[in-house]
């Protein structure tokens, strides 16, 4: 064939494509993970969204990275994503985890220049990380907090911090990050089996 | 002016050129239709003049494109966006904002111009396309001719010089075509030189002053409206194309009634937030038929639809088809919807997997026979979703007929089709008339004369008529061709 | 020429507060009801601040939403202090009291954010956020996401009932790759959509090097001042816990 590839100058700026799919893919990620909380109706049930999220997130995030060429697209889904954690009540710990854990993901995966498999999933894990942030408040100054509460009693208080006993802040917050990963594996499967067949990638 | 200088375009994805050394000049005021068969490259020459290629599809590009003198290969999107319009084939993906004003505020605002310059366009734009009643509305909550108005609208406030309409009337009602045609032929009058891909032409024929003809990306004929006129219905057809003196009668068309029994459709009635969506005490559709299910916008028919196939929640009507009565729900095992994306209904990943789903046992012997019936026997292996269009339509189909559905709903079937796709899917229609009951939800009167047996009009939720073919004939054919 | 072709208060909202100062309350009612900042001090504000998102409910006419809030909340209060007076013992004790008190810190926040995305328009939001000086790389995925939100629902929806139609449900010999069927065509459907929403964006001009214009009209009033000046007094308190 004659003529030229037309593959656009490869600026550094993100371009009105870039920004337009930070937001569609941010919203039916955000779509799932709110249909996943309603799935864990019980609020007990509320540390299972650091498995689910990012397992089933995973799907979409991974299609998400196929259209990621330029620093600055994954830090700023994962700020949309933490903003809307705190703008649906989950306090503001998800929105400062979200810049932190966005740049860093996106730092990893532009070391593996976009399109490395490993730092991809290594990526993935580490921006699932944010999603640790809706739990922080319950673990950060819990007697402080109860004390304003004296009505409730000193056992109230003595349950729930047994129920929220510090050892498992670590175990929610590996678990975000391993799942995070195996859900990048998830994804890439995903992409394999589906929708490169069905050519949106 | 546009201008074509020996432009060829290969898509990354594809091995084949879409459009061959295309050299065309297009001057300034004229009104140019661009028709032929699907894939024939109108769509790419369409995205060559607005800039989307080569800056959003990617591909191989040699020659140049000029609009008004730029260059819009070379040019930004932005650039390219102050001298060209574009509307696009479908209303509901192509609004950016959340409610109307915003939306037709949204061109001029990328921009950059000063907010009472952006006002006053606004307003200039909404007398003159007389849509004061839907500013400050959410566009969700707009039906498709409505949301097309709105997608025109927000054109219009940039006041390009040059618009490209790409099959605006797929989705849209004969009513809704009538007020894009009024749209049009304004632009018309403003000087615009406007460039339109379609398949129907019928009511283009007083607008557009010349028709190019493409076949597989390469220009076949070239000629004013006046001359193109003259081409017989059989010469438009070897092209793949619709007559351009379209009949718009919705007759069904002649077929010896069968004596199946009926199916009795009993208060098939819903109301949303007090207003009557659907109203029918009583109904008697004669089973095997093929039912055309037709009306204006809001008129009941997908709320039909819904109820017919049991997905309407609330509902309390039932159907008894052979003297069994089914309830609402109950519905959901005697009826299949092919929807209007059936992108929503393929689930699998090979078409033999998609057409076991719904089977009571999985047997492929059976499975194979009717892939091989539908044509599909040699996709039996790729997936769904990387077959065309019209294919996934058998796909959806097959899985209907082998999880033993009675009746099967056609949503639009074939909004958006040429000539012989639209011919194959009116074939398919009718192979499955006598073993199913087949409701089509359709705008194309087309589509109606070559399979449907009834016509079931719906206005305001109640049945206007119901019409079988060859009963009462002379005197329907006076109701159907005065209520169009 | 006339203006009046853009005022969002045409829709019946209740109050109309600015969209900064929903954010203000937003912040203030994390960080001390949901974040218990401020100790003892601000002991007498925090409920004053939690009933603060249902007034604003109500006010907006949604009163569904209010008084579904306000049983929950009343509920999980009412529940505690039942549960404290038997002195129950066990795993329902905990269950409860895991349960309330979640509830209990979560839905005043939860409330607020249902009020914050219920009662703004989408471009007032990003006039909000153009004048606190976000970037546009930000504003403009933000309201394509709103934008998208609404499409990514519908599908979702038509997919169900496509699944319904075809007898795939959690009861069913399928339900092991319910995700998977309910993802696939999703995601499909979903970037096909998007594909076009962006080309049709960009053939109007987004993406320019211009600064945007908005023409929405947002600004501070009376309602908006007296809403200021409650989110400070906690602020105050902090602020003086930590010098004193």
């Amino acid at each position: 064939m004659d003529g030229v590839m037309t593959r656009k100058k490869t600026t550094e700026k993100l371009g009105g494509k870039d920004l337009i799919n930070i937001g569609i893919y941010a919203a039916i990620y955000c779509v799932i993970m709110t249909a996943i909380s309603m799935l864990g109706f019980i609020p007990i049930m509320m540390p299972m969204l650091s498995v689910l999220c990012p397992l089933i997130g995973g799907i979409t995030m991974m299609l998400f990275y196929t259209k990621v060429k330029k620093f600055g697209m994954i830090t700023i889904i994962t700020i949309i994503i933490g903003a809307f954690l705190w703008v649906t009540g989950m306090g503001y710990w998800p929105f400062i985890f979200g810049i932190v854990c966005g740049v860093i993901a996106d730092l990893v995966a532009k070391m593996g220049n976009y399109s490395s498999k490993k730092m991809t999933a290594l990526s993935h894990g580490i921006m699932n990380i944010t999603i640790f942030g809706c739990f922080l408040p319950l673990y950060l100054d819990i007697n402080g907090y109860f004390s304003t509460r004296t009505s409730f009693g000193s056992e109230y208080v003595e349950a729930l911090t047994k129920i929220f006993r510090p050892w498992t802040a670590p175990i929610i917050l590996a678990c975000s990050f391993v799942f995070g990963i195996l859900g990048a594996l998830l994804g890439m499967y995903f992409l394999k089996k589906h929708f490169e067949k069905a050519g949106i990638v | 002016m546009i201008e074509f200088k020996n432009v060829s375009f290969n898509y990354a994805r594809s091995d084949e050129a879409s459009v061959k050394d295309i050299t065309l000049t297009i001057n300034n005021g004229e009104t140019v239709l661009l028709c032929g068969e699907s894939g024939c490259g109108k769509t790419t020459l369409m995205r060559l003049i607005n800039g989307l290629i080569p800056h959003f599809y990617e591909g191989y590009m040699s020659g140049t494109v000029h609009v008004d003198g730029m260059n819009v290969s070379e040019a930004e999107l932005y650039e390219t966006a102050v001298k060209v319009g574009s509307v696009f084939q479908n209303p509901r993906s192509q609004f950016f904002c959340v409610d109307s004003t915003s939306e037709l505020a949204f061109g001029p605002e990328n921009m950059g111009f000063p907010e009472a310059e952006i006002l006053s366009r606004i307003d200039k734009t909404v007398s003159s396309m007389g849509i004061r009643s839907l500013m400050d509305r959410s566009i969700f909550d707009m039906s498709g001719g409505e949301k097309q108005k709105i997608a025109c609208a927000s054109v219009d406030t940039l006041n390009p010089q040059v618009c490209v309409i790409d099959e605006p009337s797929s989705n849209l009602s004969l009513e809704a075509i009538e007020d894009l045609k009024h749209t049009i032929s304004e632009w018309k009058k403003e000087g615009k030189t406007i460039v339109i891909a379609e398949h129907r032409m019928y009511w283009l024929k007083e607008i557009c002053d010349r028709v190019i003809c493409l076949k597989n990306g390469k220009i076949l004929f070239d000629v004013s409206m006046k001359e193109f006129r003259t081409y017989k219905d059989e010469r438009l057809r070897e092209h793949g194309l619709r007559s351009v003196n379209e009949d718009l009668s919705m007759i069904p068309m002649r077929a010896e009634p069968e004596e199946n029994g009926v199916i009795t459709l009993e208060k098939f009635s819903y109301s949303y937030k007090k207003y009557d969506a659907l109203h029918i005490d009583r109904l008697n559709i004669p089973r095997g038929e093929v039912i055309a299910v037709v009306g204006p916008n809001g008129a009941g028919k997908s709320t039909f639809s819904k109820c017919i196939c049991g997905l309407m929640k609330g509902f309390k009507g039932s159907a008894s088809i052979d003297g069994k009565r089914y309830r609402s729900r109950k519905l959901l095992d005697r009826s299949y919807m092919v929807m209007q994306d059936v992108n929503h209904q393929l689930f699998c990943e090979t078409v033999m997997e998609e057409a076991t789903l719904g089977m009571n046992d999985e047997n492929e012997t059976v499975a194979r026979e009717v892939l091989d019936k539908l044509g599909l026997s040699e996709f039996s292996e790729r997936h769904p979703m990387s077959l065309s269009g019209g294919q996934k339509q058998r796909v959806a189909v097959a899985s209907a007929i082998l999880s033993d559905k009675d009746i099967i709903l056609f949503d639009e079937p074939t909004s958006g089709l040429d000539y012989c796709n639209m011919e194959k899917v009116a074939e398919l229609i009718r192979s499955l008339r006598g073993s199913k009951t087949v409701f089509v939800v359709t705008h194309d009167p087309d589509l109606i004369r070559r399979c449907a047996t009834c016509v079931l009009r719906l206005e305001k939720g109640h049945v206007a008529e119901f019409n079988r073919g060859g009963e009462n004939y002379g005197e329907e054919e006076k109701c159907y061709n005065t209520a169009v | 020429m006339n203006n009046d072709t853009y005022n969002p208060k045409k829709v019946d909202r209740g109050i109309i507060l600015d969209p900064r100062t929903k954010l203000l309350y937003l912040i203030t009612i994390t960080t001390f009801a949901l974040g218990g900042a401020g100790g003892k001090r601000c002991e007498i504000l925090i409920p004053v601040l939690c009933m603060v998102p249902f007034l604003l409910l109500l006010s907006a006419k949604r009163f569904r939403t209010a008084l579904v809030g306000i049983i929950l909340f009343a509920g999980s209060s009412v529940l505690l202090e039942y549960a404290n007076a038997l002195s129950m013992g066990g795993l329902l004790y905990y269950l409860i009291l895991g349960s309330c008190g979640i509830l209990g810190r979560f839905l005043p926040v939860v409330m607020m954010g249902r009020y914050l995305m219920e009662s703004s328009t989408v471009s007032e939001f990003t006039k909000a956020m153009k004048k606190l000086h976000v970037s546009d790389k930000v504003i403009i995925p933000l309201s394509v996401m709103f934008r998208f939100f609404p499409t990514v629902i519908d599908e979702a929806e038509s997919i169900s009932a496509a699944m319904k139609m075809r007898g795939i449900s959690l009861g069913g010999k399928h339900a092991s790759r319910i995700i998977e069927y309910r993802m696939v065509p999703l995601m499909t459907c979903c970037v096909n959509i998007g594909e076009e929403l962006s080309a049709a964006a960009l053939t109007r001009g987004l993406g320019g090097d211009v600064d945007r214009t908005n023409i929405c009209k947002i600004g501070f009033h009376v309602q908006d001042y007296v809403s200021i000046i409650l989110c400070l007094v906690p602020w105050a308190l902090l602020i003086m816990d930590v010098i004193i």
